[in-house]
């Protein structure tokens, strides 16, 4: 019984296990494992991040679904429900209407920027001793001229000692807030953040994208403290392998980013492939490539994401497979066979999932074949 | 008046006292001589109903002003309720009459007992309760629309035809009214008219009106009719109604709207009882002109039955119908497509394209203006905005230290102890 | 809502002096200014041309004084000779949008003698305490 606790305590990467004969203890430790790691290295993500490329690989892997993009959400600011509207529309008005909102659906999913953690201002304006015993508190002064923004206002504090100099950054945001509030960002840091048995419950619960949600209003993306958060939310999704839950959200491109730019990307491709999403796994690929340019057969996959970007976006896999799908598909296998061998590291189950998804593809080919003769197009 | 009925009870209740009282503990004995001794008095020369009538009787005169009615009205009373035989002031122990003459192998013997000290008490509160008049009281489920009156009351599901059983229906009694009626050889008669509406929540209704010389007869009557009259109405997304539609029946005017989820039925009762039959939980109605309850149930389900599925709506207009829904952010969501869509140049330009006005059939919904209240023009209201100017804020301010300090201080109360800290309610 | 907006309703001449100055609001025991400008000639309870800023004298949980200032306006004010009273040219001195106003450099210099003063009684009672105990 002991041994088997042992084995099963040793598998699972959360607990943390004392041998002391004759007995085993285990203690179960989950802040042990996940260390935040942040942006602030000597590369800077942002010029990669912003690249048109990149965002678009990233936007094609959220594999946004409308229903749950505009799915009724609590958190919508309506204290009541409202009585539906009608409209009568022609197709081409149908049209509009859906670009119109196919334009809210890229709002909505716009995705979170990635920046590296910001410097701290330590700029001294001047000198002034003669201003010593003034006040015993400090003088914190702000610009609130119309139509400045908030990055640009100024805010200058003079010291006790007669010093005047610009406010650093966790001031500044505070005093932006006080004088031109943003909705729903607190002046004191939340509970759920500042709180460290909070903040893990809500990540147990699987409740990562109120996270990350409330992450972006509370902080801005290049302090040190939203990437602490986002970094371990992002790793506990990977983790525990729930991808579903950010897939349609503005947040699963950012994971995605930050899991490539951290080279942990094998988890992820193992899902992709095992749901059968072999083009989306050519777009991992040729995201890798692009961020980091280490990928063997990178140019090749690159070129085949641009194929695929031309295809419509698929929700769920395919039923019946036309003659390009057959075509574009064993190209995706192809590529991704290379990529298996020369980059990744968990190569055995990569190949044991790649071959499930062969044998289904070529299920369905033989299917389309069949179909083929049977209609007589042969 | 009270002490007078007492004393009244104690004559009533034990007249044999009146004539035993001198030697009560001797007539136990036998071969006793007793003279007997004419006792005629007010009390046992009339009869109780008499003497009732003459405690609670108004004169002619009094009765024209009103008076013997209302709070402080005099009833009469059973002087006999809480009374056992073979008990009373004295405690005794009758065999035959209060028990049994024998008791398992025991032959009783007439015997004192000792004294209950609560018995009078008991029944003078028994006394004490006749006086009040009680109507019927329902409790609060089975009760209709106003006390204890039929209107609006359930009386449950039709009566079986044969072997089909009316399952899960439920009959509301929506109007009972008698009518008077003239006849050549008997006058002026009387005749009860119900108007009931059946239906078992998930689309299946019907009303009937039925007459009768009982009205539990024109009940039966009305709801059997209904179970006869079943309509079947398509309820949208099982909540509300299609579209918004105006119906009319006579001089009676509905406008119907169609709701959210959770609005409820804000309507008038009739048409709420009938939507609670159908299974339609979310509506606005707003009636104009006669309030004949007749004639709005009809009107009613006319509307109801003249109502167009999405589907109609959309192959009628050769046009997608789209639903825009706000906690959806407004997502065009198609929910009926015609199988030929026409294109702009083939719409007329006269034609209606607003979907409200389409399905109103271009009917418009009187809005009346709003007027503001009449104490916003009075000078004391300025006065008191200026007032509540300076506590505008408080209450807020008061929810954030709670949430901040847990009470309704600050920092500065650590600074300036001698400040008195307000305790929060809790 | 009643009264008039912080931001200035008060009428405006365009001839008769300006001042910029404290105006306080706030309630007993719980002082707040804005920093507004209205006539010369004219009471503080009376409306204002406009308001500038504001000032809160009370420190707060982490021992700073706010002042905000809308810059932008009060050159425009300054640029058509308007009046700053002494407690507002000193904020702006200590913001560094002035130079140091003298009342400063002269509160800073008391303050300083106050303390020194405080300190040299606490000495000569320390030391009167030691000589009676030993």
């Amino acid at each position: 019984m002991s041994l088997l606790l042992q084995k099963i305590a040793t598998k699972h990467v959360k607990t943390l296990i004392i041998k002391y004969e004759p007995c085993v203890l285990v203690i179960s430790n989950r802040k042990l494992n996940i260390v935040p790691s942040f942006y602030d290295g000597e590369q800077d993500p942002a010029p990669k991040f912003f690249t048109p490329n990149v965002q678009n690989l990233l936007k094609r892997l959220t594999r946004p679904d409308f229903t749950k993009v505009f799915r009724k959400r609590n958190n919508q600011g309506l204290h009541a429900l409202k009585t539906p509207k009608y409209k009568f529309l022609t197709k081409e008005e149908l049209e509009l209407e859906i670009a119109k909102a196919n334009e809210k659906a890229d709002v909505l999913l716009q995705i979170p920027p990635v920046l590296k953690i910001h410097k701290p201002i330590d700029e001294v304006l001047s000198r002034d001793p003669a201003l010593i015993g003034y006040d015993t508190s400090k003088y914190l002064f702000t610009d609130i001229t119309f139509g400045i923004a908030n990055e640009e206002r100024i805010i200058i504090e003079r010291d006790t000692d007669g010093t005047l100099r610009s406010c650093d950054h966790d001031i500044r945001k505070k005093l932006n807030q006080v004088y031109f509030p943003i909705t729903g960002r607190k002046i004191r840091e939340p509970h759920m953040f500042s709180d460290e048995e909070k903040f893990h419950n809500l990540l147990d619960r699987g409740e990562y994208e109120f996270v990350l949600d409330r992450a972006c209003i509370q902080y801005e993306p290049d302090e040190p403290i939203f990437q602490k958060i986002t970094s371990i939310t992002y790793q506990h999704v990977d983790n525990n392998k729930c991808y579903n839950t950010l897939r349609s959200t503005r947040h699963f491109g950012s994971m995605t980013f930050y899991l490539t730019w951290h080279q942990s990307i094998d988890n992820l491709m193992l899902e992709i492939i095992q749901s059968g999403f072999i083009r989306e796994a050519v777009l991992l690929a040729a995201l890798r490539h692009d961020v980091h340019n280490d990928v063997r057969e990178g140019t090749a996959a690159q070129s085949l994401a641009q194929e695929i970007f031309t295809t419509p976006l698929l929700l769920s896999k395919l039923e019946r497979l036309t003659e390009e799908d057959i075509q574009l598909d064993s190209k995706c296998i192809q590529c991704i066979e290379k990529y298996i061998v020369s980059n990744s590291t968990i190569k055995s189950q990569h190949e044991l999932a790649l071959q499930g998804f062969k044998e289904d593809f070529q299920h369905l080919s033989e299917l389309r074949k069949g179909l083929e003769k049977a209609h007589g197009n042969v | 008046m009270c002490s007078k009925i007492l004393t009244l009870s104690n004559v009533l209740s034990r007249p044999m006292q009146l004539f035993f009282k001198p030697n009560a503990t001797s007539n136990l004995k036998p071969n006793i001589n007793v003279t007997s001794v004419a006792c005629v008095s007010f009390f046992n020369k009339l009869p109780a109903e008499k003497l009732w009538k003459s405690v609670t009787s108004v004169s002619n005169a009094g009765a024209k002003k009103g008076r013997g009615k209302g709070a402080g009205r005099i009833r009469i009373r059973d002087l006999n309720r809480g009374q056992v035989i073979g008990t009373g002031k004295v405690n005794m122990l009758w065999p035959g009459l209060s028990a049994p003459v024998i008791r398992g192998r025991e032959l009783l013997k007439q015997q004192k007992l000792p004294d209950d000290p609560e018995r009078m008490e008991k029944l003078i509160k028994i006394r004490d309760s006749m006086t009040k008049f009680r109507r019927l009281k329902l409790s609060s489920i089975e009760r209709g629309w106003s006390g204890s009156r039929m209107p609006g009351r359930s009386i449950g599901p039709p009566d079986p035809i044969g072997e089909d059983e009316f399952i899960g229906f439920d009959t509301k009694v929506l109007q009972l009214r008698s009518l008077l009626i003239m006849k050549g050889n008997l006058g002026r008669t009387r005749n009860y008219q119900a108007m009931v509406v059946t239906g078992n929540g998930q689309g299946l209704a019907g009303f009937g009106l039925g007459k009768a010389k009982e009205a539990p007869a024109a009940l039966r009557k009305a709801k059997n009719r209904a179970g006869q009259k079943l309509m079947h109405f398509e309820i949208y997304n099982g909540h509300t109604i299609f579209h918004d539609f105006f119906t009319a029946f006579g001089k009676t005017k509905i406008f119907v709207q169609k709701k959210n989820e959770g609005y409820g039925l804000k309507c008038h009762r009739a048409i709420r009882e009938i939507c609670q039959a159908i299974g339609i939980k979310d509506i606005r109605a707003k009636l104009e002109g006669s309030n004949n309850l007749q004639h709005i149930v009809k009107a009613f389900f006319i509307g109801l039955l003249q109502q167009r599925t999405h589907k109609q709506l959309a192959e009628e207009k050769k046009l997608h119908l789209v639903e825009y829904r706000a906690e959806n952010e407004y997502y065009p969501k198609v929910v009926a497509s015609p199988t030929e869509v026409r294109t702009k140049d083939q719409i007329p330009r006269d034609e209606t394209l607003h979907f409200v006005q389409y399905v109103m059939n271009d009917k418009v919904i009187l809005r009346k203006k709003k007027f503001p209240p009449f104490y916003e023009k009075m000078p004391h209201y300025k006065i008191y905005l200026k007032k509540y100017e300076k506590y505008r804020n408080h209450e807020k301010i008061r929810q954030m230290l709670k949430v901040e300090y847990g009470d309704v201080k600050s920092f500065l109360n650590e600074r300036f102890p001698e400040e008195k800290v307000e305790q929060s309610e809790t | 809502m009643s009264l008039p907006p912080a931001s200035g309703t008060g009428r405006y001449f365009a001839k008769a002096a300006k001042s910029i100055r404290l105006i306080r609001q706030g309630c007993t025991n719980r002082p707040f200014f804005h920093i507004s400008v209205t006539h010369r000639r004219r009471l503080n309870s009376q409306p204002v041309i406009e308001q500038l800023g504001s000032y809160d004298p009370m420190p707060n949980i982490n021992n700073e004084k706010l002042v905000a200032l809308n810059l932008e306006r009060l050159k425009y004010w300054l640029g058509k000779g308007a009046h700053v009273s002494t407690p507002v040219s000193e904020l702006l001195g200590l913001s560094g949008f002035f130079p140091i106003h003298p009342r400063t450099y002269m509160t800073a210099w008391r303050n300083r003698q106050q303390e020194r003063e405080n300190l040299a009684k606490q000495e000569a009672e320390n030391a009167k305490e030691q000589t009676a105990a030993t």
